[in-house]
């Protein structure tokens, strides 16, 4: 393991689909929060890892 | 500790926490390969980038004491919180990235104590070297022990459980990779913390209302750094603006980042002079927004506890908030299963990571500085590469006797702070003298240290405050909060060593200059990288810093 990013990106880009997936399928309200954050966080994470992802190939 | 809500997690929870043990167990296991001597093993060969070693160099701090106890301190005191970071931590990570670390690095030394070695003399290194792995292997099962007790309270975990699984975690990727693999995963924990809390102190203070609705529902002082900080009876932390500056500022701050071989460590693990200097200082950019993700949840939790919404901070069994539970009674309140997990994996990476580093520190002291300098000097260093990993497995299993052995205090943050300053508050002035000033000497450096300890201990023992200290009988002084009884411990214990150092040192016989090539100030090569482009040069990034940090201070005065 050469790059640090790809085990970081891919870890995210993992946890943001599953998140995402959460919020799909359960919605899961929090109890001071009513807005779908599994699926909206789960979103930006899933961003954050595949950015990651590609620094990681596109490295000078 | 009673009336926890406690927190249900779902198998989602479950699975994101899975998903980050195997990350670490397979971090340290592709890492194995990359060990082949005792240098790969305690100081990462000196081969890590500049950009890792930075988070690192932030995240080896960020253990679970600063997560839960700077929230905690946050509903406590409010937001003058955070001077921990901005009078306390970024000047000292500054000062030791431009001023210190030419001779850190400069020096060859392989740790901290090395360097005491190299400058003074060998009992100077086996004074720092043996306080120094109690130290770590103390707070090291300082907290599995707050994370066991924190795991039962809110997950209704065992505590031998949780202990004995993150201490077993922690064990296989220290030990397969060592320090690269602890780095390694500061930095993944680093990630884990910004995205796994960011959302909170965001969902909380829209909650709250905002910076002013949460403002309007409380004393002014908990929204203010300064404003309150003229007098010590003003504000919550009982402290004036002279106490926090000195204590906290110099010699507290300065004392941990720019002693610490914890923290140290990382920078020096740095590939070049260049990467072991800018190391601390672009860690000291992040570190200056963390306030917002860890200290304003619990400004928002008091403002939230105010609100009609039917959440409070919850009561300690004896009475009085239990403000280290502030920070996961709000993750139960704004996150929904799922976002749940990642907190709690965010929570439970602190702990480990937290945990990693002091292992790795306590190695790399153990094993070149009291196993090779006074136990077996010239073995070949397979044999030492041997004894390092034996270390991992000792050092663990010590931090687990600990986590055993502690008993509880109000505030984890407020005990960590003696701690330091017992210990680590002499530790500024000796490195200070020696740095700077070639004609501090061994001994010199040597009893002041001692004095130091010695007036630490004295000024505990003779003030008083919320009922701690005051062992000596007599009581001379009875401060507002013990927060201000350990920063004037720190200033006593540091003016006492800053001066009996200059004393001893000038009855002593110095060291020829022949010998301090790289270790003083005057007898070392600075290098000047002036054809670099301006970011990568120490100083004009330390410039650019103080601007940040002058803005931040005047922004929330």
């Amino acid at each position: 393991m050469n790059d640090l990013r790809i085990p970081i990106g891919g870890f995210f880009t993992l946890v943001g689909a599953i998140l995402a997936v959460t919020g799909v399928a359960s919605g899961g309200r929090a109890r001071l929060e009513s807005a779908n954050i599994n699926l909206y966080y789960g979103v930006a994470l899933l961003v954050f890892g595949c950015v990651m992802l590609w620094l990681a190939r596109h490295r000078s | 500790m009673l009336d926890s809500p406690g927190v249900t997690l779902g198998a989602v929870d479950y699975l994101i926490l899975a998903i980050y043990f195997a990350l670490v167990l397979f971090i340290g296991w592709a890492l194995k390969r990359k060990v082949a001597t005792s240098a790969d093993f305690l100081t990462s060969g000196r081969s890590v980038p500049l950009w890792i070693t930075s988070l690192a160099f932030l995240a080896a701090n960020l253990g679970a004491q600063e997560v839960i106890g700077m929230c905690a301190s946050g509903a406590k005191y409010g937001f003058m919180t955070a001077h921990f970071y901005w009078v306390g931590a970024v000047p000292a990570m500054l000062f030791v990235g431009v001023f210190m670390m030419p001779f850190y690095y400069g020096s060859r030394a392989r740790s901290v104590p090395e360097y005491l070695k190299l400058r003074f003399d060998e009992k100077t290194r086996a004074l720092n070297a043996v306080t120094f792995a109690v130290m770590t292997v103390f707070s090291s099962g300082i907290s599995m022990y707050a994370l066991g007790l924190l795991f039962e309270l809110v997950l209704h975990w065992s505590f031998t459980a949780s202990v004995l699984l993150s201490a077993v975690i922690v064990l296989v990727y220290t030990f397969l990779g060592g320090l690269t693999s602890a780095i390694y995963n500061e930095v993944l924990q680093f990630f884990l913390i910004v995205l796994g809390f960011a959302p909170l102190a965001v969902m909380a203070v829209m909650k709250a209302g905002g910076w002013s609705g949460m403002a309007a529902r409380m004393p002014a002082v908990m929204t203010h750094t300064w404003s309150y900080a003229g007098s010590a009876s003003e504000n919550p932390m009982g402290i004036e603006a002279f106490g926090l500056i000195a204590g906290l500022g110099f010699v507290l701050s300065f004392g941990y980042w720019c002693t610490d071989f914890l923290v140290v460590q990382r920078a020096m693990a740095a590939e070049s002079m260049s990467g072991a200097r800018r190391t601390p200082l672009i860690a000291a950019f992040p570190k200056m927004i963390m306030p917002f993700i860890v200290i304003v949840p619990g400004v928002a939790a008091v403002a939230l506890s105010h609100m009609p919404l039917g959440y409070a901070i919850p009561h300690k069994a004896g009475g009085g908030l239990d403000y280290d539970q502030t920070l996961t009674t709000l993750m139960a309140q704004f996150y929904p299963s799922g976002m749940l997990g990642l907190g709690l994996t965010a929570l439970m990476a602190s702990f480990m990571s937290g945990m990693a580093g002091n292992v790795t520190a306590f190695n790399t002291v153990w094993t070149y500085d009291l196993y090779q300098g006074h136990i077996r000097k010239n073995e070949p260093d397979d044999h030492y590469l041997q004894v390092g990993r034996i270390t991992t497995v000792v050092g663990v299993a010590l931090s687990v006797a600990v986590a055993y052995l502690v008993t509880a205090f109000n505030n984890l943050n407020d005990f960590l702070q003696l701690v330091f300053s017992f210990v680590n508050a002499p530790l500024f002035a000796t490195f200070l003298l020696g740095m700077f000033w070639k004609r501090a000497t061994g001994h010199g450096a040597f009893t002041g240290l001692l004095a130091g300890t010695a007036a630490a201990a004295a000024t505990h023992g003779l003030t008083v405050a919320e009922h701690k200290g005051g062992w000596l009988g007599a009581v001379l002084h009875t401060f507002p909060s013990t927060m201000a009884q350990n920063f004037w411990i720190a200033i006593c214990a540091w003016s006492a060593c800053f001066v009996v150092t200059i004393l001893v040192s000038l009855a002593s016989r110095p060291k020829p200059d022949s010998d301090l090539h790289n270790l003083v100030y005057g007898l070392t090569e600075i290098p000047h990288d002036k054809l670099a482009r301006w970011f990568e040069r120490p100083v004009p990034v330390a410039v650019v810093l103080i601007g940040v940090l002058l803005l931040l201070n005047w922004w929330f005065w």
